[in-house]
């Protein structure tokens, strides 16, 4: 236990922004914080940076209460979404600065400075000024300064989104492989959920203050604890088709899947889109019929996309799939994919 | 034509607003005959520096000088100090409420009384901590006339910078105090220079509380000195003209040694 989150709540005016949210991290995990914007995922990160006060709960780093302690005192690093970086000083001094804060001699400082920015390809850059810099060496300026003092955790909000996309590509995984060298536990906020799977060893998935699952992206994808959770990951996103079970059937306005979860009740119907089978010839049984709405051929697959009664169904069909936009073509469900979610709980069902 | 125009209009507002500052000078040049010439000498008289030999040769007019020079210069630098802090806490800090604009505006409400109302307590207080007739106690009076300005034009300043700044320093184990001198104040800089040359010119052309403050030849300031011209029997034009123009001079070289910062402090402040 590194890092531990306890039952934390902030409210600002008449606004929930954490309720009760519990969090624990292994030594030199990368937890990533994931959400819709206004969450809470950047004030529970300035929070354990100190820069907000809990309400209620506190901030435990490797058995220490910091909940009360200036951010100064704490002993982690942050890299901000705008870089910070200080304007007035050259990039050799924004990446000294939190040793010359700590009053080490100016030797050691310039050799350290040396160090961390040949580590991070900035060592032709140390006498440049920020504004001189390309977002993408700002963002690494931004980097050196976090690592350079080898703090007991990072806490980066949404370092990669002022970059463009090819390099926020590349960044994300220099981040990563320099976090495994580092072994430095690691707390990233985004908004992207690709940033958040490619990254995270487990990923805290929060909606309006309160934490929706905590868990490896690979679980968070195959087993969402619950309809947000399903709809929120996933590119394009899980197909949520709500309906009713009576006697072992699931149905709903043109569909029928089989169903052991319940009898009588409300249920939601998740189904990632790649385990939805296609075909424009009549098959059956077990395919349901429906149009063609639209069709987005990616080059590696195509997306497409059937209208069924009001409600669509995004399936994966293969590279070069053709289907004319309004014609009927044929999907089946695998059903051992199927999850399913209590319609009013919204909570998965297993 | 519509340039010609423009530039006849900045030509005419300009001779509007150095008319009275030529006067001035030639006045300071001039024997007392052709001050009073009419019609006015405009261009042809025989100059003369006597005026300006006459109050050089008076002790009193350096010591108002070095007076002015000392109030300006202390009273300026002590507003600085003393706002900078204030404008940072009202920017940054947590106030319930609408208690930073609450205080703000109760800061600079005190610019709006008239000074004059001030000055009989204000005599009686000094009286009372023996600072009449003292540099000290016009310092101290001219800090607290510039106080709320500098409040108030800080405040502005600080909030423009991004807070991200300020907390990335904090986490890199930055105190408050060091964040305050480190990172905040080089990057003010430029608005800190905007509000010293208006301190300094507040301080430097203050008058009345420097008339009714400063009685003794040791703790006269140049404004007053230059009034102490006006006697009950002549009013010596040449000699006052003079110390007014070597009084323009101080403001005039600060002023266009921080024109760069003072321009751009000022759209700064503006633009927020």
């Amino acid at each position: 236990m590194s890092l531990r989150v306890e039952n934390v709540s902030k409210r600002f005016g008449t606004h929930d922004a954490l309720r009760g949210v519990t969090l624990e991290t292994l030594d030199g995990e990368f937890v990533v914080l994931l959400g819709p914007s206004g969450c809470g995922k950047s004030t529970l990160l300035r929070i354990i940076a100190g820069l907000e006060e809990p309400d209620q709960g506190a901030v435990r780093l490797r058995g220490r209460d910091i909940t009360a302690l200036d951010p100064s005192r704490r002993d982690v690093a942050m890299v901000f979404q705008g870089y910070a970086l200080y304007p007035h000083m050259t990039v050799a001094q924004n990446i000294g600065y939190p040793l010359r804060v700590r009053r080490r001699p100016a030797s050691e400082i310039s050799s350290e400075v040396e160090k961390v920015a040949a580590r991070l390809g900035l060592a032709h850059l140390l006498r440049k000024q920020p504004k001189q810099l390309s977002g993408g060496e700002r963002q690494r300026v931004a980097l050196a300064r976090a690592i350079i003092r080898r703090p007991q955790a990072f806490l980066m909000d949404e370092p990669l989104s002022n970059l463009d996309s090819r390099l926020r590509i590349d960044m994300r995984a220099e981040l990563k492989h320099l976090q495994h060298e580092l072994g430095v536990v690691t707390l990233y906020v985004t908004h992207d959920q690709v940033e958040a799977m490619t990254l995270a060893s487990r990923i805290a998935i929060l909606k309006d203050g309160l934490l929706q699952q905590y868990a490896t992206p690979h679980e968070i994808y195959h087993r969402p604890a619950n309809l947000f959770v399903a709809g929120f990951v996933g590119s394009p996103s899980m197909n949520l088709l709500p309906g009713q079970v009576e006697s072992g059937v699931f149905r709903r306005a043109g569909l029928s899947v089989e169903c052991s979860a319940g009898t009588n009740r409300e249920l939601t119907l998740g189904i990632r889109p790649e385990d939805v089978e296609f075909s424009l010839t009549e098959q059956a049984p077990g395919w349901t019929a429906a149009r063609v709405w639209v069709t987005e051929d990616l080059g590696n697959e195509t997306l497409i996309r059937l209208s069924l009664d009001g409600a669509f169904v995004t399936l994966r069909a293969p590279a070069g799939t053709r289907a004319e936009i309004d014609s009927l073509a044929w999907f089946r469900i695998r059903p051992e994919h199927v999850h399913w979610f209590d319609s009013q709980t919204t909570v998965a069902i297993r | 034509m519509k340039t010609i125009l423009k530039y006849t209009a900045a030509l005419l507002a300009m001779a509007f607003a150095l008319a009275p500052i030529y006067w001035l000078i030639t006045i300071s040049l001039k024997t007392e005959i052709d001050q009073f010439a009419s019609p006015p000498l405009w261009f042809h008289f025989t100059p003369t520096l006597r005026h300006y030999e006459g109050i050089f040769a008076h002790d009193a007019f350096g010591r108002y000088f070095l007076n002015s020079l000392i109030v300006s210069t202390c009273s300026t630098l002590i507003a600085l100090a003393l706002g900078l802090p204030a404008a940072y806490g009202l920017a940054r800090f947590h106030w319930p409420g609408d208690w930073a604009n609450g205080i703000s505006f109760w800061i600079l409400s005190n610019r709006m009384l008239p000074p004059i109302v001030t000055i009989i307590p204000m005599f009686l207080m000094l009286r009372e901590v023996r600072l009449l007739n003292t540099l000290a106690g016009l310092i101290l009076v001219d800090v607290a006339l510039n106080l709320p300005f500098v409040v108030w034009m800080m405040r502005g300043f600080v909030e423009d910078l991004p807070r991200e700044i300020e907390e990335a320093a904090m986490l890199d184990g930055e105190s408050r105090l060091g964040v305050l001198l480190r990172i905040v104040l080089p990057l003010v800089r430029p608005g800190l220079a905007a509000t010293a040359v208006f301190c300094l010119i507040v301080a430097w052309n203050e008058f009345l509380f420097a008339l009714i403050l400063s009685q003794t030849e040791s703790a006269m300031t140049l404004p007053v000195g230059i009034a102490s011209h006006v006697t009950q029997y002549e009013i010596q034009w040449g000699a006052m003209s003079a110390a007014g123009v070597v009084a323009i001079l101080p403001v005039l070289i600060f002023a266009s040694a921080a024109q760069r910062y003072f321009v751009r402090g000022l759209s700064l402040g503006a633009i927020k």
